[in-house]
């Protein structure tokens, strides 16, 4: 329990916040909306790193902080914005499998499943209410992350849902187990990676084949002069 | 019934009057500057009533009694809902008026009658309100029922009274989450007064209206009755949201003085919420007939995580 009454209150709201930027996510279908609402989510998951650091005093935790904030609130929907402003995509319409209203639904059943199974396999383990909350929000989230992957068919879409996947792992982290501070910069340098890769990827995949097809052709041709 | 309930009743309903057709024109006047006009003036709806009420009432001559009563039902309910809001005090005994169940139910039989009247003149136009209305209540009622009922279960009381007065007490902290029944109840409040996405009050397009194409046999009086029972449930939604979330200035005894700085108190949180709903509608497009239960679905999964997170925390 953290000692210090109105920060526990504020890590509250502020986990309250998190679940609601998580379903928005899972419900948009404004592209431009879901890089604001995933800057949000950074945001608050960089708070609730702020609210751990004034009670605690770890410089790590501050370290977290400013990374998140710098990488996934700035740098990151940045980067998604400019390649938005180059694809001629607006809005994500395609679903499949699950669509916004019953990926709710299975949102609601996994949030309760996740406490559930943490009741029995954690209880006695963290017996802190504020913990359990914060480890059970942060596994929903990644789960619901991975709903947006496999329910989306656009890729910048599913590449919000990774980022929205690890930022319920990194606030997994910091309620159950602080994870060592060159773990975040290895986690951050990988999810530009991500970003930059499947941004490779999804000019091939989102752009249309009338486009597509006449990058392949110089390479036919020269395998043809072979 | 102690004199403290019957000067409770008188002064909320009456408020509750007074201050409902400001918050319609607010809401105009800030969506009218979203779209670069001046708008009308901040006391047009009180005009626009003043001379509904002077002008003489048209019927169809298919018409039953129907249409001519119900926008008398329809206003009394909405009077008798206000007793269930406090909205400057809270009356020391609830003898049964705050209950939530008695509030929802007056809010439906309201609906209820003006689908009926929609559906009495026999056009076209009033039927497929009615009819859309029907559909869409029936989806949105048991959302709205679960929201109520997650609010019942994270005070712990089904009585409006007692919410308002834990709320008050208690610090807002110390429920952090009825942010996630905030939210649920703003929705509600979109959906319950017709507003863009759900609906577009201000346009009689017949592929958009759903509200307005049941009150498009009314004139006259009727109308300006019709009007103000909508703007009074505007109002009554308003005041459960922010005496759930914002609590401040809400008076806990019937001194004049209390009750006239909670009364200042109440009309500018409304006004805030007001130019909210205003800001809210003009940065939305109106969703497709079929994206609608979506909002609702937010609403319900909002009012299922605050019942969860009572459970967690």
């Amino acid at each position: 329990m953290l000692e210090n009454i109105p920060l526990n209150d504020i890590l509250k709201i502020l986990l309250v916040l998190v679940l609601v930027t998580s379903s928005l996510v899972l419900w948009q279908r404004s592209l431009t909306s879901l890089f604001k609402t995933y800057a949000l989510q950074s945001l608050l998951v960089a708070l609730v790193a702020m609210v751990f650091f004034i009670n605690d005093g770890h410089l790590t935790l501050l370290f977290i902080a400013l990374l998140t904030l710098f990488g996934k609130v700035f740098l990151i929907p940045r980067i998604l914005n400019r390649i938005l402003l180059q694809m001629n995509i607006r809005r994500d319409l395609e679903f499949r499998f699950l669509y916004p209203v019953s990926s709710l639904i299975v949102s609601i059943l996994l949030i309760f499943g996740v406490y559930q199974v943490f009741s029995n396999l954690m209880g006695e383990v963290m017996p802190d209410r504020l913990f359990f909350l914060g480890a059970v929000i942060g596994v929903s989230m990644a789960l619901m992350g991975m709903m947006v992957i496999f329910s989306r068919k656009k890729m910048l879409t599913k590449i919000v849902g990774y980022l929205s996947m690890e930022n319920g792992a990194i606030l997994f982290g910091l309620f159950v187990a602080e994870l060592p501070f060159i773990l975040e910069i290895l986690v951050l340098i990988d999810l530009v990676i991500l970003v930059l890769l499947v941004t490779v990827l999804a000019f091939g995949i989102d752009s249309t084949i009338e486009d597509f097809h006449p990058r392949f052709t110089p390479l036919g041709e020269w395998f043809k002069k072979k | 019934m102690s004199w403290n309930l019957v000067l409770y009743g008188f002064i909320n309903t009456a408020l509750a009057l007074l201050v409902s057709p400001l918050f319609i024109s607010l809401i105009k006047k800030v969506k009218a500057y979203a779209q670069g006009r001046v708008g009308p003036p901040i006391l047009q709806t009180y005009y626009q009533l003043y001379k509904l009420f002077k002008k003489e009432r048209v019927y169809s001559y298919q018409t039953s009694f129907i249409i001519r009563l119900t926008p008398y039902l329809s206003l009394a309910f909405m009077m008798v809902a206000s007793l269930s809001v406090p909205l400057v005090f809270i009356p020391a005994a609830d003898p049964g008026l705050g209950n939530i169940i008695l509030f929802l139910y007056l809010m439906v039989m309201s609906r209820f009658f003006m689908a009926l009247s929609g559906l009495d003149a026999g056009s076209s136009f009033g039927g497929m309100g009615s009819s859309r209305e029907m559909t869409l209540s029936a989806i949105i009622e048991p959302v709205i029922i679960i929201v109520f009922g997650a609010l019942a279960y994270v005070l712990q009381t089904t009585s409006l009274f007692d919410m308002f007065g834990q709320v008050r007490e208690n610090s807002f902290l110390s429920n952090p989450s009825l942010i996630l029944t905030g939210i649920s109840l703003f929705i509600i409040l979109i959906v319950e007064t017709s507003r863009i996405p759900v609906d577009n009050p201000e346009t009689h397009l017949e592929l958009t209206m759903i509200h307005e194409a049941m009150t498009l046999e009314y004139s006259g009086p009727d109308l300006a009755l019709i009007e103000l029972s909508h703007a009074l449930k505007q109002t009554l939604l308003m005041g459960v949201l922010l005496n759930i979330v914002a609590p401040w200035g809400l008076a806990s005894e019937p001194a004049a003085g209390g009750i006239a700085v909670a009364f200042l108190a109440f009309v500018i949180k409304g006004s805030l919420l007001a130019v909210g709903v205003g800001i809210f509608e003009s940065l939305m497009a109106k969703f497709r007939l079929f994206r609608v239960p979506g909002l609702f679905m937010l609403a319900f999964f909002f009012s299922f995580i605050t019942v969860i997170f009572k459970f967690l925390a």
